[in-house]
């Protein structure tokens, strides 16, 4: 008798059979495919279900993830990767070298955004089915650190669906299917409505959540999610909106999970000689540097700092936040508000005779609209005529692609961790042969740049990487390349009881989930 | 004047307190937002005139950075609450009623038409108003704001916003219009009096609007008031769903869709007070549009 209520009691002991979890997230992955879009909702999500050889830990770290270890081979000619065996994607196909060869060849192509991963790559070769070696056209220190991300897709799946290729525009079956090698897998996918997920039992690694089902719902307005949390309907929502971190500290069935983030917020300016004549959009007036710098001094980054984020967010002086390796201590100091000379500046550009068109997402960043509207009111003071059209990110990436800006709002949030980031993506010129320069919408370009960046890429002493680091930042900052506002802050809110990591790369990574 | 004082309608107005009390509202408000600049202590539009740092100030408060206090509290952008009610209400009042007037010439003279003239051109023009109806209003607006914009160039996007407002929510609303408009001209059509104008040779356009307009008006000006009230929601529907008035040109829509944001952290007044004036504006014209339709039914009298 006492054994079987010793059973018993050991039984009720266990945990909870269903641990059904779902999440509100702002802004929904526009697509499944892990190399069609090069966004944080997009690869944040995806981490839980694809895999990379490598994966950061919960400090940040690099740890062996496919790839079980990996060296430097030659002098600084590539590295070699020994990958896991007895890996199996979620469809039971092995994982192997082939697949990483596919997977460089996939995110490599021209038709995939991350592409500019691979601008070091000179090829990938395999040695043997458990052997790879990544070959690099100069030494790459950092190599390993830049392809957390790169994600792992089984090649006969991928080719036996049509999907050997992404396709950004139109879309294709790894569009809204995966297949991955991760700790969970997609279970049904409806776009702009619910994605939900189930743990794969076939995961090589030993699960640390107790999870049995995940749904993720987009929820657009923050203030809704927010309800949504409060009332029971979901268990997490990222972010929470900064105006409420004060009264939802005070509620003790909810946890406010505070950091800041690895993203900058900053303005972007078409700088593209004759995009007048292309067509819609701008008008070259943004050419001239002292616009951009009428821009940059026109803004009051500490008010905004101070109202609209509540006193939660930092100034940026360049396009890292000082946690990130490669900051530039010289350059620290952000442009000074100084609205006379703004105005003095705008006159001399020509800037005060024409309308700025300034496009602004309304559901990426925190507070997005309410920022760019007090940009607009700050121009204004300024002397300047703004033109604000804010519209949802699905609609606001194709029209920055399409060219229709004067002026934009851009978070970067550098997925190295390092300042190198940010000048390929932002401010190399783009060069879609070279994989350069893919976020650069603007059409920056400075010829200093562009030629310091492979050195940077390659420099194994850190000395001599960070003064070339700092002229870089230096020349950005001096022409006003961008205007860096200021350091996103970054709030989760979870119900009490939740145990979960919070990175600052604002991944939220489902496989350290517990619900108690 | 002195007839229409002596009139029914008017006695019937004199005699209900719920026609009084919504009458007076709705001319208060009329001329609230016409001379908004004259009453308004800032003028909310003008970016320049913003100081981010007044935001967030509670009514009647003097803010803590500023020392600035106004009568309604400030949004997020350090917008006077209550200029910016005025003014918004400008432009719900504007486009509520530009988009009925809109609305209603155009569904009085397809109504007339095809109660007219009938034939294929009917056929056309009422199975198109049926399509039509199938759709909710809210979402035809939205169709046609939407491909409005995309072909407006950037520059003028601002400017047009209005305007496209006033047609979208108009092109959704003419339907109503056209099919009273079109059953009050198949009954007067076939009176003697219509025939008496044919037999003497009358135009069918000046029998039309001559003749038969004036006797299909009266259930056009109670559908007019009742749509006002509907046009009045839509538009703020449209700004609270972010694709109406621009963000810098915040209409009461607008302001609620920001004010509903601060629910949860304290600062009510952003969404009250518009949503106040609303609801105000909303039913005021409602219950006279009710009125007005007992008013003018003969059988209810």
């Amino acid at each position: 008798m006492l054994r079987y209520s010793t059973a018993l009691a050991m039984m009720l002991a266990l945990p909870a059979a269903a641990e059904d979890f779902s999440f509100a997230v702002t802004t929904d992955p526009q697509t499944m495919d892990p190399h069609a879009v090069n966004s944080a909702p997009v690869l944040g999500f995806l981490n839980n279900v694809y895999e990379g050889l490598v994966r950061r830990g919960k400090d940040m770290s690099i740890e062996p993830s496919l790839a079980v270890s990996w060296e430097p081979i030659g002098e600084g000619s590539g590295w070699r990767f020994h990958l896991r065996e007895g890996v199996k994607f979620q469809d039971g196909a092995d994982f192997n070298a082939d697949d990483v060869i596919f997977s460089y060849q996939r995110a490599s192509s021209e038709e995939a955004d991350t592409s500019s991963w691979f601008a070091p790559v000179s090829e990938v070769v395999k040695v043997d089915d458990y052997t790879v070696d990544i070959m690099t056209t100069a030494p790459n220190p950092i190599f390993p650190d830049s392809i957390a991300n790169w994600m792992m897709m089984d090649s006969g799946w991928a080719e036996a669906n049509g999907a050997a290729r992404p396709d950004k525009e139109q879309g294709n079956f790894a569009t809204l299917n995966a297949n991955g090698t991760g700790a969970f897998q997609l279970v049904s996918r409806e776009p702009d409505l619910k994605t939900v997920l189930e743990p794969y039992d076939g995961w090589w690694d030993t699960a640390e959540h107790n999870l049995t089902r995940v749904e993720m719902t987009p929820i657009q307005n923050s203030a809704t999610a927010l309800a949504a949390l409060l009332s029971g309907d979901v268990d997490f929502i990222d972010p929470v909106p900064i105006q409420d971190v004060a009264r939802l500290k005070q509620n003790p069935d909810v946890q406010v999970i505070q950091g800041i983030e690895a993203r900058v917020i900053m303005l972007g300016f078409d700088q593209k000689e004759g995009a007048a004549e292309s067509g819609q959009g701008g008008a070259d007036m943004f050419l001239d540097a002292r616009a951009r710098e009428a821009v940059a001094h026109a803004i009051n980054v500490p008010a905004i700092l101070q109202t609209i984020m509540r006193g939660n967010a930092e100034v940026a002086s360049q396009l890292v936040s000082p946690a990130m390796r490669g900051f530039s201590k010289s350059n620290a100091a952000p442009y000074s508000y100084d609205v006379d000379a703004a105005r003095s500046l705008a006159q001399e550009a020509g800037l005060t005779d024409q309308t700025i068109s300034f496009k602004c997402p309304n559901d990426r960043y925190l507070n997005d609209e309410a920022v760019c509207q007090a940009v607009t009111a700050m121009l204004a003071q300024a002397g300047m005529t703004v033109s604000l059209d804010t519209m949802p990110v699905s609609n606001y990436w194709p029209e920055l692609r399409a060219n229709n800006f004067d002026m934009y709002l851009l978070g970067w949030s550098p997925g190295t961790l390092d300042a190198e980031h940010p000048i390929r993506f932002l401010a190399a010129t783009p060069n879609a042969e070279a994989r350069l320069g893919s976020w650069n919408f603007g059409g920056y370009s400075n010829a200093r740049v562009d030629e310091l960046l492979p050195k940077i890429q390659s420099e194994i002493d850190d000395t001599a990487r960070q003064s070339m680091l700092d002229e870089v930042a230096g020349t950005l900052q001096d022409e006003v390349a961008y205007v860096p506002l200021y350091v996103q802050p970054l709030v989760w809110g979870a119900r009490a009881g939740i145990e979960l990591t919070q990175r600052p790369d604002n991944f939220f990574i489902l496989r350290w989930v517990t619900v108690n | 004047m002195t007839r229409f004082f002596d009139s029914d309608i008017f006695y019937a107005f004199r005699t209900s307190p719920v026609a009084v009390v919504s009458a007076t509202v709705t001319v208060l408000m009329v001329l609230a937002a016409v001379f908004a600049p004259l009453i308004a202590p800032t003028n909310p539009f003008d970016p320049s005139s913003l100081n981010l740092m007044n935001g967030f100030t509670p009514p009647m408060e003097p803010n803590a950075f500023t020392g600035d206090s106004f009568l309604l509290g400030t949004d997020d952008q350090g917008r006077d609450v209550f200029s910016t009610i005025l003014y918004g209400m400008r432009i719900s009042l504007f486009v509520g009623v530009a988009a009925v007037l809109f609305a209603m010439v155009l569904g009085i003279f397809l109504g007339l038409l095809s109660g007219y003239v009938g034939g294929w051109t009917e056929t056309i023009i009422m199975r198109a108003a049926d399509v039509q109806l199938t759709f909710p209003s809210i979402l035809v607006a939205m169709l046609i704001f939407g491909v409005a914009k995309g072909v407006t160039p950037v520059e003028y996007r601002d400017q047009m916003a209005i305007w496209v407002l006033i047609l979208a929510i108009g092109l959704s609303d003419w339907v109503q219009f056209a099919r009273v408009v079109r059953g009050a001209t198949l009954v007067e059509k076939s009176k003697d009096y219509v025939a008496a104008a044919r037999m003497i040779g009358r135009s069918p356009l000046t029998i039309m609007v001559r003749h038969i307009l004036p006797n299909v008006l009266s259930p056009v000006l109670v559908i007019a008031t009742i749509s006002l009230a509907l046009a009045i929601i839509a538009e703020a529907t449209l700004s609270f769903l972010g694709v109406g008035a621009p963000p810098t040109q915040p209409s009461l829509g607008t302001l609620i869709r920001i004010g509903q944001g601060f629910l949860f952290s304290g600062e009510w007044w952003i969404l009250f007070f518009p949503a106040c004036t609303l609801l105000a504006l909303a039913l005021a014209v409602n219950l006279l549009g009710d009125w007005l339709r007992d008013a003018l039914n003969p059988r209810l009298r």
